[in-house]
């Protein structure tokens, strides 16, 4: 019984928790460096390519991702 | 419309990308209704050269198609130029020429020489307060017409694909040929025409012709700054790079 108390509260508790969003994609699932710097010498280093966003909006409006 | 939470957009430009972003512009709330604002992606070589972009949302699939053809591309690019730079500029161009003719029936003649910008010592040069100069707005190639080669139906089809393709509000969907006839091209249209004469140039002297010319908003006077656009959101959510990562 004791044990049962303690899952439905720790569920309750997961259930009131903010949202984690996963680390660096900020709500995408893209994963993303602090600059485009980074993101160049990271590129260089792992022989990808860059995608820079440039953005003027929320990137939760649908309508600007 | 969200296509960067798409998980499949995802898996692909993580896999073959480094991403980070920039605020370039602002965007007002007047009586709950946001006014400006909009997002512009770029694809770049590792040096910040821009391959390819995409102007304005997009949904998943239209994401997807583009990134996939930057990466095809650069492969192909690779292989054809080898060491040799002005050929993989050359060679990136005319795809981009090519993909617009492809997509909208439109010919447009690819610029495989550098357009140089005014001389940030030029006393005509225009300058922000801060006393930087404002991104150049850079002229894109005029287009020729249509496809000569096709057949009217064809181009009909294809200007049908152009007519349905994205375009910003407020923004012409159409540009008009060297004889003064309209035709659909729609903002990806533009950034291809943009692109067949300024890809491979550095990103701060594109970004400003994408944003004005395609998407219609006013840049920030002010350089380009590193901010972020998730206010509400700590800073400690990005990915961090440690310093023997890039060794």
């Amino acid at each position: 019984m004791f044990s049962r108390r303690m899952f439905l509260g720790a569920a309750a508790m997961l259930a009131l928790a903010p949202v984690a969003w996963a680390e660096g994609s900020c709500g995408t699932s893209i994963e993303f460096v602090d600059t485009p710097k980074e993101a160049a010498a990271l590129a260089k280093k792992e022989q990808k390519l860059v995608f820079v966003l440039h953005v003027s909006g929320h990137f939760e409006d649908p309508r600007f991702t | 419309m969200n296509a960067l939470a798409n998980p499949e957009v995802g898996k692909f430009v993580n896999e073959y990308f480094v991403s980070s972003f920039q605020k370039v512009a602002t965007f007002k709330i007047v009586n709950g209704q946001k006014q400006g604002g909009n997002v512009a992606s770029y694809f770049c070589a590792p040096d910040g050269r821009v391959l390819h972009c995409i102007a304005g949302p997009v949904d998943a699939n239209t994401f997807l198609k583009e990134a996939k053809w930057v990466v095809e591309t650069t492969k192909k690019a690779m292989k054809e130029a080898g060491d040799d730079g002005a050929k993989f500029k050359a060679f990136f161009r005319n795809a981009h020429a090519e993909k617009l003719q492809r997509e909208t029936g439109l010919v447009v003649e690819p610029v495989t020489y550098d357009w140089s910008p005014p001389s940030e010592d030029d006393a005509l040069q225009f300058r922000d307060p801060t006393g930087r100069p404002l991104a150049p707005k850079l002229p894109p190639p005029p287009i020729d017409g249509p496809d000569v080669k096709l057949q009217e139906k064809e181009l009909a089809l294809r200007q049908a694909g152009a007519a349905k393709a994205a375009n910003t509000p407020g923004m012409p969907g159409y540009c008009t040929d060297k004889a003064g006839r309209r035709w659909n091209i729609g903002n990806q249209g533009k950034a291809d025409q943009i692109m067949a004469a300024h890809c491979m140039s550095k990103i701060e002297s594109i970004y400003g012709t994408v944003f004005e010319t395609i998407l219609g908003e006013k840049i920030s006077t002010k350089p380009v700054e590193v901010t972020t656009p998730f206010p509400w959101r700590p800073e400690s959510n990005l990915r961090k790079i440690k310093p023997e990562d890039l060794r």
